[in-house]
Parts: structure tokens; sequence; C-alpha cells
């Protein structure tokens, strides 16, 4: 029943009305999340994947932005249909978002004891000194050392990774039901998103919320996701459990991402075989499925028929005219031969 | 073995960190690069590793003399580089070109990618116009963009295009050695990729030698012969591209290959990983004796705080600077892993 | 950092910026890709720039008014007097019955208190009003420039010197001093320019020096320097093209400045000398029949007026439309 699951995203769609044309930044998403879930969501620059949590957090301003269709419930209430009030409620409060920037998402006039104080006493009504104590706790909790003296301090005292920090804290202040995480560490050193990944994933065991993380890194999806969703061009081409995506990749362009990486090879160096072309613009997204001008695989149906999202094993599935069919696995797929003269490298 | 194209021994570049003609010589400074030394063969890519802080990119300049530095020595074919001046330092750099990570900032937006393309040519007066413009067409095409594009403006390209077009930029001067700076970080995956295999090809064509500067393993990996893995301004290890990640014997190095994530969710769920704790020091004030202690693992006193470790031979052809170096399979693939 | 879908939803937030496309990690946008199929055509920054200060109507009347009054002031020897009579010298016979004037086809603005027609006198007064402006405004810009540049670009030393230097010449009043110069030099058009020109390089330099940091930072710069370009071809080709977009706005936005500064100066007799009109000298003639005859100053004033707002709001939008590609 809806009313069971936390979130679900019902073919959200959601086009820009610009000067330039139509954008069609999300075209068509549906996914469900649960307590204490991690959804991954995996794109590239354009995918749509920021632009879709936006929406949902109805933090994109309409216009120039129109949601032309699908809908979002939270616990089976609509936050689409919500009035101005009621989804302030919701945000920071039972949803609640970290961005990628940890350097300017901190307002660095204003001490951090109050910004993290400031959720605390717009949603839950604390006292001004309840609400500092809670920031000092919230402080200890998400890993930074002497928290009653650091508290008073402003963001440029503190390093990218303890803003990160700082930002998970303010996010989780109001124990939130689900946590929005938009690449939380891509502008981390890779030790310290490490220590940041490790941190997200304590404070969800210890909370309870549900996580969605926005991200291009596949490794940092495999490494925390219980379910993934791959977005191109605004339109969701896969879903699965993280295990059904890595091992069992139904959709082409899951496949050429995963060729694209470099591998961690101990003997001998593997080639890398990267997806040819660009991301399409999402003014003049192609005809037909939006990924068959970079498809090795695509055949003639490809540029004409949008291919539907159809489920072919378990909750696994993805919009590919040939997703499912026999043979047609990353292993044994053949390209279809593209004739020299066509070649192109750009 | 090919013969050694660029030795750098003892580089080290320190900023100042106050302003003002005395404060600026008398006071704190800021010790990007603190004493490195290693060294390329023609043909071959090196590449240098580290996090932000490690001072990676301010050597990669150094060496070019993009900056000065502050002491030590870098000879390129023989030549000591940093007693280049004018006419033979303007010779020296037709020898050692440069591209860089943004590809929005790293061209002029107000020429178009022909007059980016043949400024080099221009400088150093190569060739009569005509011959330039079929040069840099030409360079347009090996770096796989359209040379009827040559009179289009840098805007009007994606970033993996721009980055073809700076590397068409670093090759019109024929150059030996080119210092990548992170050449691919700003890109998406799956142009990372593209513009990998592009520099892979280019080196076997115009047998190019590469400084390749990076802070994610798994690219650097994939391009270089050799890497050196930066912390804080020094050299912590240097081995083989293969041997560094089957057995890194320094802590950082363990723990920087423990920290990537590995896009493979069995894996991910069964390595060891080494979590480093707290944040990296400051280059102002770097900790005493060895600079990792602070957050190593496997620190011991008073050793470790007292004596900065040296390179020293672990293993043939590698070398780690710790008193407790020792060999630590970090990616242990499981054989029983069925990963595509 | 890839360009991302959030730098998709702020773009699309300035809803009169550029467009979406060009943010994207796109292979250009598809206005370009329209430009590639019709074969040469490529779109160059400053044309970019120019399409989008098209569209801003205000700049466009601003414009369009400037060109208009520049137009009548640069004609103005062949036609004022054949049509309006002469406005530098009356016929002292006729005064009683020419002078103050209400407005009439023959007159558009009325005459003044010596039977000269306001409507010529204003139109001469914009012949000096422009042309300090416009000269004034060069002198200061080509000091401002050279030693923003130097100042910039070379840096240590230099950059010290040339900005306590500002530092001087800005604490004067600036009113003040040009009185002074003035009085040194003389009375008149000549040196008015001069005391104009040459106080006001001080913000210009600062505002190129900044650009100049700023742009320097560029990757390109060091990509110029690792082929070996010398400092001025770098200087000339790749910084200063990149810098000039902030003086651009200020310049023009100070011409506005400058024909307020001379209509004081003459306003105070220390500009251009009667006969010639100028719109602080008709001001200045206007004083003894403020009550009785306003409109002796009602019409340059509002000459001053909307002159100087038109130079402002060109440079706002020289502003708007100039400042999302510097941004890139």
């Amino acid at each position: 029943m809806a009313d069971d699951k936390l979130l679900v995203v019902d073919n959200l769609t959601m086009y820009f009305h610009t000067r330039d044309g139509v954008v069609k930044a999300v075209d068509g998403v549906s996914y469900e999340l649960n307590s204490g879930e991690t959804l991954g969501v995996v794109g590239e620059s354009g995918s749509g994947k920021s632009v879709t949590a936006l929406t949902i957090m109805r933090l994109i301003p309409m216009p120039p932005g129109r949601v032309e269709g699908g809908d979002v419930l939270f616990r089976g209430e609509s936050l689409l249909k919500m009035s101005d009030n009621e989804i302030r409620k919701i945000r920071g409060n039972r949803i609640a978002m970290v961005f990628q920037d940890p350097m300017t998402s901190l307002n660095p006039v204003y001490r951090i004891g109050r910004q993290i104080a400031e959720p605390l006493i717009l949603h839950k009504g604390m006292s001004k000194r309840d609400a500092w104590a809670r920031a000092v706790e919230l402080l200890d909790l998400v890993g930074i050392p002497h928290p009653e003296s650091r508290v008073k301090d402003y963001p440029h005292q503190f390093s990218g990774g303890m803003r990160q920090r700082v930002m998970i804290a303010m996010a989780l202040a109001n124990d939130p039901d689900i946590l929005i995480a938009d690449e939380p560490t891509t502008a981390l050193d890779v030790t310290i998103q490490a220590q940041i990944l490790e941190l997200m994933e304590e404070l969800q065991k210890r909370i309870g919320s549900a996580i969605i993380l926005i991200t291009h890194d596949l490794g940092v999806v495999a490494d925390m996701a219980d379910n993934v969703l791959v977005m191109y061009a605004g339109r969701p081409v896969e879903y699965g459990s993280v295990d059904q995506l890595f091992y069992r990749p139904l959709h082409p362009y899951t496949w050429g991402l995963m060729d694209s990486l470099p591998e961690y090879d101990v003997d001998e160096k593997s080639k890398l075989c990267p997806i040819k072309g660009q991301p399409p613009s999402l003014i003049n997204v192609p005809s037909g499925c939006s990924f068959h001008p970079r498809c090795p695989f695509a055949q003639p149906v490809c540029s004409t028929d949008v291919p539907e999202y159809r489920i072919i094993e378990g909750g696994h599935g993805a919009a590919c005219h040939f997703a499912g069919d026999p043979g047609f696995t990353r292993a044994e797929a053949s390209p279809v031969p593209v004739p020299a003269a066509e070649e192109v490298a750009w | 073995m090919s013969e050694i194209l660029l030795d750098v021994k003892d580089l080290v570049k320190h900023f100042p960190v106050q302003q003002g003609v005395l404060a600026s010589r008398l006071g704190k400074k800021c010790r990007a690069v603190d004493g490195v030394s290693f060294s390329v063969r023609r043909g071959e890519t090196l590449g240098l590793v580290g996090e932000s802080g490690s001072g990676k990119s301010t050597a990669g300049r150094a060496i070019m003399r993009l900056i000065e530095p502050t002491s030590g020595s870098v000879t390129f074919e023989g030549i000591d580089v940093l007693k280049l001046r004018g006419k033979s330092l303007k010779d020296f750099r037709r020898n050692v070109q440069v591209i860089f990570q943004d590809p929005y900032a790293s061209l002029n937006p107000r020429m178009t990618i022909g007059e980016i393309v043949t400024e080099p040519l221009k400088i150093h007066r190569i060739g009569t116009r005509s011959e330039q413009i079929k040069q840099a067409k030409e360079l347009l095409e090996i770096t796989g963009l359209n040379p009827e594009h040559i009179n289009r403006y840098p805007h009007e390209f994606s970033g993996g295009q721009r980055q073809r077009i700076g590397i068409a930029r670093a090759l019109a001067l024929r150059p030996k050695l080119i210092v990548a700076d992170e050449p691919v970080s700003a890109l998406d995956v799956s142009i990372q990729a593209q513009v990998l295999n592009l520099l892979g090809k280019l080196q076997d064509e115009f047998d190019l030698t590469y400084l390749f500067i990076a802070h994610d393993l798994s690219v650097v990996q994939h391009i270089s012969d050799e890497i050196a893995v930066m912390y804080l301004g020094r050299i912590v290890e240097i081995a083989d591209w293969n041997m560094l990640y089957k057995e890194p014997y320094h802590p950082y190095t363990q723990s920087l290959l423990s920290a990537v994530p590995i896009p493979d969710p069995k894996l991910q769920r069964t390595r060891e990983r080494i979590l480093l704790v707290g944040d990296p020091p400051s280059p102002i004030d770097p900790p005493t004796g060895c600079r990792f202690h602070t957050r190593c693992p496997i620190a011991q006193f008073p050793i470790c705080a007292d004596v900065e470790p040296e390179l020293r031979e672990v293993a043939p052809g590698h070398t780690a600077a710790c008193h407790f170096a020792k060999p630590f399979p970090i990616l242990i693939k499981d054989p029983e892993d069925a990963g595509e | 950092m890839p360009i991302d879908d959030k730098t998709l939803v702020e773009s699309a937030r300035e809803d009169d910026s550029a467009p979406i496309g060009h943010h994207l990690e796109t292979g250009g946008t598809p206005l370009d890709q329209v430009a590639a199929e019709s074969g040469e055509g490529s779109r160059t920054l400053w044309s970019d720039a120019l399409r989008r200060l098209l569209r801003n109507k205000l700049a466009v009347i601003a414009m369009a008014y400037l060109v208009l009054v520049t137009l009548l002031a640069i004609t103005a020897p062949l036609w004022t007097k054949q049509l309006f009579g002469d406005p530098m010298y009356a016929d002292t016979t006729k005064i009683m019955q020419t002078r103050f004037l209400p407005p009439s086809l023959a007159h558009p603005m009325g005459t003044d208190d010596l039977g000269l027609d306001t409507f010529a006198r204003v139109v001469y007064g914009a012949r000096i009003s422009l042309m300090v402006g416009l000269l004034a405004t060069a002198i200061s810009v080509i000091i401002g420039i050279v030693l923003g540049a130097v100042s910039g670009f070379y840096g240590g030393i230099t950059d010290s010197v040339v900005m306590r230097l500002t530092d001087v010449f800005l604490a004067f009043p600036y009113i003040l001093l040009a009185i002074l110069l003035i009085s040194l030099m003389g009375m008149g058009l000549g040196p008015v320019l001069v005391a104009i020109g040459i106080l006001g390089w001080t913000t210009i330099a600062r505002v190129f020096r900044s650009s100049i940091l700023s742009v320097k930072q560029n990757d390109y710069v060091e990509a110029a320097r690792a082929m070996g370009a010398s400092d001025l071809r770098i200087m000339v080709r790749h910084i200063l093209p990149n810098a000039l977009a902030p003086i651009i706005v200020y310049a023009t936005m100070s011409i506005g400045g400058v024909i307020l500064t001379e209509a004081a100066l003459s306003f105070l007799g220390l500009g251009v000398q009667p006969p010639t009109p100028s719109w602080g000298g008709m001001l200045n003639e206007a004083q003894s029949y403020v009550v009785t005859q306003p409109a002796l100053f009602i019409w340059p004033g509002i000459a001053i007026i909307m002159t100087v707002l038109a130079f402002v709001l060109l440079g706002d939008g020289l502003r708007d439309a100039l400042d999302v590609k510097v941004s890139e």
C-alpha cells in the first residue's frame, strides 16, 4: 500500500520553460524508498539526478520550472500538492538535505552553533539554550572534537571535511525520516570522503533515516546503497538492488559506465572503453531512446520509439527495448557494427 | 630501459604566508613542496598522486618554472633547468608543455580555437601562417575534434572537447615532456575515459613522456608506469604501478587505497578498511618527524615524532619513507567474486 | 568540477540570463548547432553580449537617446543658426521683444534673458558636455588602464606604489582639486578636460587592477607563460581583452559623473566661458530668474538629468550584458 512506503516518486516529470526552449530536466522518474534504506541515484552531469531531488523538496523555482505530471508521496501525502507552509514544516524536519559544496553551504557570518540550532528552534520550538546544547550533542555525534568550544566557531574555522560533518549535523538535527545527500563527498579528498561515508552509515543505523544518495561515483554507490537508480538525460534507465545492478546490469548505458571506469588491476592493465559522444542537451533530447546516439547496440527502433521502463526480474528493471532479451547481457551482447565511414571520434 | 629525461632532486617551494616585504621573508611559510626527488624516463609516465595540500600541483609547476622553486635541482636532458634565462628558457619551454585541470579556465574565451592552438607556433616563429593553420587542423583532428571548427570559440564546446583543445595546444610544439595537472578530474566519467585513451594513444604516436598529476588513484594507475605518492610536501612512496597496488608499503598509501570506493559491492562489503582519523595537517605547520605520524595507524613513539624517515628501498625498484614500512595487500580481489 | 544539475537550476532562476545550454556539459548549445549548420558565423563573446544588450529595453532607449543627442550636437552648427538664430550673440536691439518667450514652434524651449533660443543653447551645451564627457573619460581610462595594468600585472613594489598613489588622490575632494587645477591652468574647455581627466583615473586603475588580478588566475594565462609568451604578449593578448569588461561598464557610467562635474564647474564659472553655452553655465545664468522664469533652469536641468541617466542606464545594461560571459 502506498501508505506503508516512506517515499514514493511516481512518474515525476518536471520541465524548465526557458527562452531557448523546454528543458526536459526530469522526465518520468519513479522510485520508492523505505525506512532505513539507502537509494543511490547515479548519473552524469545533466542527467537530472540533482534536479529530481530538488523537485521533491520543492526547491525548484516555478517558473521557469513546472511540474508536468506525476507526484511525490511522503507517507502517503502528496508533497507537490502541499501548501508552502506545509512543505516548509517538512523541509529540514522530516526531510533534510545535504549539499555538495561545504564551502558555500554554510553562512559565513553566523556561528556554527546558531546554524545548527536554527532548524531545532524552527521546527521543534526549542529554546535557544536547549537548541545550542543539542547542537553540541550533534557535533559530538558527527565526530567533531571538542564540540563545546567548536560550537561557537565560524565556518571558516573548519576544514572542508569538518564543514561537511557540520552540514550532516544540521540535517540530522531533527531526526529526519529522509536524508537527501547531493554529491556530499565529491568536493572532498578521498580519505576524508571515506570518513564522511562511514559517518553517514553509522548515523543511519543509529537514527534509522532513509538516505537518498546522489552521486556520479559508482564506487560510492557500491559502498553505501541498497538500491540504485541510474539516470540519463532526465530519464530513469535502470533500477535495481545494488547487487542486481552491479552483477547483472541490464542497460547499455550502465554497461558503458562500468566499462569506462578504470579498474584496480594488479597484474595487467585493462583497456578503458569509453562511451562515445557527449551527454545530450536537455533541450534537444534525441528522439526515441535518449541514449541511442551513443549506444553501441542501437537498432532502428531505438531512434523512433521511447523505451518503456519494464521490470525484468524481481524489482530490477530497465528502459531499453532489448533489456532482458536472451543473450543481451554485458558479457554476451555484441555491438552493432558501424560502417567505417560513419565512425566519429567526436 | 630508456634514459632519464627529467631528474628532480630535493625540490623545495615555500610560500610566504604573510604579506609585506619583511614579514614575507621572516614570517611563517607554507611549505608546499618540502624536498621532493624523483625521475622520469623517456617515453614513460610518472603518476604523481596526492590529496589536496600534498603539493603535487605546486611541484609540477615548479618543475616547469611556472613558479620559481625555493631550492633544489631540476635537470632536463642533462640541462639544469633552474639556471636557464631568456632565450634558453624560452627554448626549454618548447620541450615541456602543460595540460590543465579546468576545461573552462584553461582556454582564453576571446580567442578562436585555431588561434589558441597556433599561438605556440607563433611565439616560436614556426612555419608560415598557412602552415600554422594546417598544423592546427591536423592537431585538432588528432585529438578527436572536427578541424572545420577551427574558427569557433571555446564556449561553443563541451568540457571534454575543451580538454582536447588544451591537449592539441600542448602538442603544437611537439614537446618531449607533458605535465598533465589533473587533466580529467573535472570531466564526467564517460568523458574521462575518452580523454585518457587519447592521452595513451598520443603518447605512443608522439613518443611523449608524461608527468601525470592526479588525486584519483584509479586514473593514475591506468596511465602510469611508475607512481609517486605525495603527502604534505614530501614523497612517501615510489613504485611501479602494479607493485604499488599489489603491495603498498607506506601506511598512507595503504589508507589511500583502502579509502577509494570500488564499484563492486561484494568487495566493498568484505574488504579491509583503514580509516584515517582527523584532518590533514596544515603545510604551514607540518608535524615534526614523520609528517604522517599524527594520523598514522601504525605510528610508534618516540621515533615517528622525532625522526623524519628517508625514502629507502623496500623492494626492488620500490621505495618508501617509513620507519616501519610493511607491505599490506589492500586491494585483495576475492577470486570467487564474479564481478563482470 | 563537472557542471551539474545545480547550475542548470541556477541558470533557470535568472530568467534573462544566458541560455541554459551554455551551462550543460554538452556539445554546444542548440543555437550553436544551428550556427554550425549554416556554415560560417561563429559567435564571439562580444556578439553574444551585444545581442543581450539589445534585449534590454531600457538600455536600448538610453542608446537611442544618446545617439539622437550626439547627432544633434555634432550637426548643430549646420542648422541652429538658420532655424533658431545665433545661440551665442544676441541682437541687443531686439532683446525686450525676444526675451523670455514661452515655448513655440519658432522656439521649442522658449528664449532666455537675452532673447537667445534656449533649445539651440541646450544643443550647443550638449556639444560641450558630450565632448568633455567622452574626452575626459578617455584620458582617465588611458591613464587608469596603464597604471592599473602595471600594478596588477607586476604586483610587488610597483603595485604598492601605484595603490598608495591612488589612495593619495582619493583622499582629496575631487571638486576642490579640480578647482585648484583650473585656477592654475586658467579657465575654459581645455583646463576642464585636463582637470577632470587626470583626476578620474584612480577608480579606473583600481577596477582594472582587480579585474586583472582575477583574470591572471585563469589557467590560460599560465598556459601562455608555459609556451614561452613574453610578458607583453600575455598582457595584450590574454589579460587585457578579458579584463576590459568591467572597465567598459565603469567608464560608461562615469561619463555621466563627468558630465555632472563639468556642469558643476561651469556653474561655478570655471568651465567654458560665456558666450559659449554650456549646461552648467545656463544654470548659472538662470540663478537670477529662478522664481520668475523657472524655464531657464528647467530645460538645461532636464538635459543634464536625462543625459546622465542615459549613460547610467547604458552602463547598467552593459554590465548585465557582459556579466554572464565574463563570469564564465
